[in-house]
């Protein structure tokens, strides 16, 4: 009874702007076109915007990543653009149909795996299959042998007629997926689709991803972990706060930051002449402390590393551990964000259960 | 211990207050239960609706049926209305159609004039459980206070009828009700709650669709329900049917009664996002519908503004319907109105279910 209601804005739905904007040449290379969407959720005397005019396009054929913190709005995003939520403002096009204007289209042409299974526990996988196939379609003369087909991808055609409670988390989550592809959709939107997995089970997943993109289906997943939008993704978009701060191809992502390795110390305590001295040394980008951590930036780290434990040494102050990596998206993301993926600052942002973000 | 305890209780008091609605409404049950039990079971019985006639011949009207028939007609009752409305009839066949039909309780015949050997004759719509009896001491007071010592014959147009079998006629609705409430809403908000519904709406399934197929599952486990109770009724407490046409005539009852409960609870159920909530308003409407079907007792006992919810209550068309057929042993041309009154209600649930039934997650 407590659900927050959105703001009615209409800005946006022109009727003419947004038939003239969908309209598109087939075979054109993008496949989702976003224009300054926003989301605005009202609750009481609280008003969030999960959502904060973000543009941009999914090109035909990508798997595209929405990389964020928990409550960054990419959930929301995929919720707009799969009809389940109407934007504040601003439009998109799935294809060539608009997401306030033609729903029905767009539902015929994507498959969604949601961030919370809804999967019929109490159903068998087969059971689980058959009836979304019924849902989306799929003509009753191939959907016996499509769902032994996806079984068998999902490697569960063992387990084809146990109920999905008896599944692990994995095996659920492959299901769901793999039910979301059974009607060859256009678009597969994959919601968080490894959280909580264990490593194993992320593993399968991926794969599993990947071979159902080598179908020519355009792939949207959003996570927050970074590994994830590395192995997986074509292109990344990285956001927060409802923003889209950056999209690129992870090379071109990682050289958003000062090239070289970034080096950790642990410290228990800090002497500034340390700091002074090392910013003073050739190679150094940057020198900061987070915490008990001091974070260099160095072009050429295993090189620097020697000099900067002797200068330690020289002020005697103890070290407690050093690490050198080359930076990961992880790095990046601190770089243009000033905070980490999973800071638990976000958490009352997560969406309630079949519920709507707040 | 004591920490722990502690602990709980703030958790739960908190959950408790954070939710005023469930908290009006579990306060509102109590106060529901007071008020519309108290006023379904204990109000008097006024404006019965009775035929009285006079035997032919003679062909005028004898005092003694003017005066009785005046009598009958002012009958108070201290600070209620009063409790026979007397419709006057010249053809004894005619009064007795219209007793059939159910538009009166009773007949009474008056003879030609006061005398030991000539009978008052009553006859009663013996499927009410309580206004025979009423109507009958109502007689016998009239003739007592205008000095005639007729005898009084009572004749039970539907034979003897036990309360079990006046309420169970009504238990057949209230499982109908109880099933669809309990069973088919839970499920269908558990349901939201587990995200099926979610995985729906991204499908291109119409919410025509969605509110069809749930409806008519719904429909097809009430009517499990209300027909088990049936076949309970006949074996238990005696009620007979008289051919297949009756049969199948109280199976289409039950059924158009269960589209039109299915349809209210699903059309309502699709607007609860929890189970708590809709379960305290379920608790409410099987309170406030079943106490006004009938099926305890007459809805002619109930107040005026309680009378209001019966005409609205497809459960007292339903009892009514039910009644008809298997007490009563009337056709389609008497219940006919109970069946179009649920198939209204039923429509217009419908629709009000597919209204109601958020096709997105707003």
């Amino acid at each position: 009874m407590s659900q927050p209601v959105a703001e009615g804005g209409k800005t946006g739905t022109d009727p003419a702007e947004a038939v003239t904007v969908c309209t598109v040449v087939p075979n054109a290379s993008s496949i989702i076109r976003i224009d300054h969407l926003t989301k605005i959720f009202r609750e009481r005397n609280r008003t969030v915007t999960a959502v904060d005019d973000v543009t941009f396009e999914v090109w035909r054929g990508e798997i595209f990543g929405l990389l964020g913190p928990n409550g960054a709005g990419k959930s929301t995003l995929i919720r707009m653009l799969t009809t389940l939520l109407h934007p504040t403002s601003g439009t998109a096009c799935v294809d060539s149909y608009d997401i306030i204007r033609a729903p029905e289209k767009i539902r015929g042409i994507i498959g969604v795996c949601p961030q919370n299974s809804t999967l019929d526990i109490e159903l068998t996988a087969y059971d689980n299959l058959e009836f979304y196939g019924k849902l989306v379609n799929v003509d009753d003369s191939i959907l016996d042998s499509r769902i032994l087909e996806l079984l068998e991808m999902a490697e569960l055609a063992d387990r084809a007629h146990m109920k999905v409670q008896t599944f692990s988390g994995g095996m659920r989550r492959k299901l769901e997926i793999v039910r979301a592809f059974i009607h060859h959709p256009l678009i597969l939107f994959l919601d968080e689709p490894t959280i909580g997995l264990d490593p194993e089970a992320r593993h399968e997943v991926w794969q599993q991803i990947a071979k159902l993109n080598e179908e020519k289906t355009t792939i949207i997943l959003t996570t927050h972990y970074m590994d994830e939008a590395e192995k997986l993704c074509n292109r990344i978009a990285f956001v927060d706060k409802g923003r889209l701060i950056a999209l690129d191809i992870l090379e071109n992502l990682k050289q958003l930051i000062p090239a070289g390795d970034l080096i950790e110390i642990g410290f228990d305590r800090m002497d500034e002449g340390i700091l002074s001295v090392i910013r003073g040394m050739a190679l150094i980008n940057s020198v900061e402390i987070k915490g008990t951590r001091l974070i260099i930036s160095a072009k050429n780290g295993s090189k620097v590393l020697p000099e900067i434990v002797a200068v330690f040494e020289k002020f005697s102050v103890p070290m407690t551990s050093i690490s050198i990596r080359s930076p990961s998206l992880e790095d990046v993301f601190i770089h243009l964000t000033g905070k980490k993926l999973d800071d638990g600052q976000n958490q009352d942002a997560k969406p309630a259960r079949g519920g709507i973000p707040r | 211990m004591i920490r722990g305890a502690v602990a709980i209780f703030k958790r739960d008091f908190k959950k408790f207050l954070s939710n005023p609605f469930v908290v009006i409404m579990t306060l509102m049950m109590p106060i529901m239960y007071l008020v519309i039990f108290g006023n379904a079971f204990g109000g008097t019985i006024s404006h019965v609706p009775v035929g009285v006639v006079q035997e032919v011949p003679p062909y005028n009207d004898t005092p003694l049926f003017t005066s009785a028939a005046a009598a009958l007609n002012h009958i108070p009752q201290k600070d209620y209305p009063k409790l026979l409305d007397v419709t006057v009839y010249t053809d004894e066949k005619k009064a007795k159609q219209d007793l059939a039909r159910g538009l009166i309780s009773a007949v009474i015949v008056f003879p030609s004039e006061i005398s030991n050997d000539h009978a008052v004759r009553l006859y009663v719509d013996s499927s009410n459980s309580i206004i025979p009896a009423l109507v009958e001491s109502a007689v016998r007071g009239v003739l007592a206070s205008l000095g005639a010592h007729n005898p009084v014959t009572v004749n039970k147009i539907y034979g003897d009828i036990k309360y079990i079998q006046f309420f169970g006629v009504g238990v057949i609705m209230m499982a109908i009700f109880t099933s669809t409430m309990f069973g088919g809403g839970i499920a269908l908000i558990r349901d939201r709650e587990a995200g099926i519904h979610e995985g729906y709406l991204v499908t291109p399934v119409k919410r025509t669709s969605i509110i069809a197929g749930i409806i008519s599952s719904g429909t097809v486990r009430a009517f499990i329900a209300g027909f088990t109770i049936f076949l309970i009724d006949i074996l238990i407490t005696g009620i007979t049917i008289q051919s297949v046409e009756v049969f199948l005539l109280v199976l289409l009852v039950i059924l158009i009664a269960c589209i039109g409960v299915t349809s209210l609870v699903v059309s309502f159920a699709s607007r609860f996002s929890a189970q708590q909530e809709y379960a305290s308003v379920v608790a409410f409407l099987n309170l406030i519908l079943f106490m006004t079907s009938g099926a305890f007792y007459p809805v002619i006992g109930m107040p005026d503004w309680l009378r209001w919810i019966t005409i609205i209550n497809p459960e007292y068309y339903g009892v009514d319907a039910l009644r008809g057929i298997i007490l009563r042993g009337q056709g389609l041309d008497v219940i006919g109105m109970d069946l179009i009154a649920l198939l209204i209600f039923s429509g217009a649930m419908f629709i009000l279910g597919i209204a109601t039934y958020r096709r997105t997650l707003e």
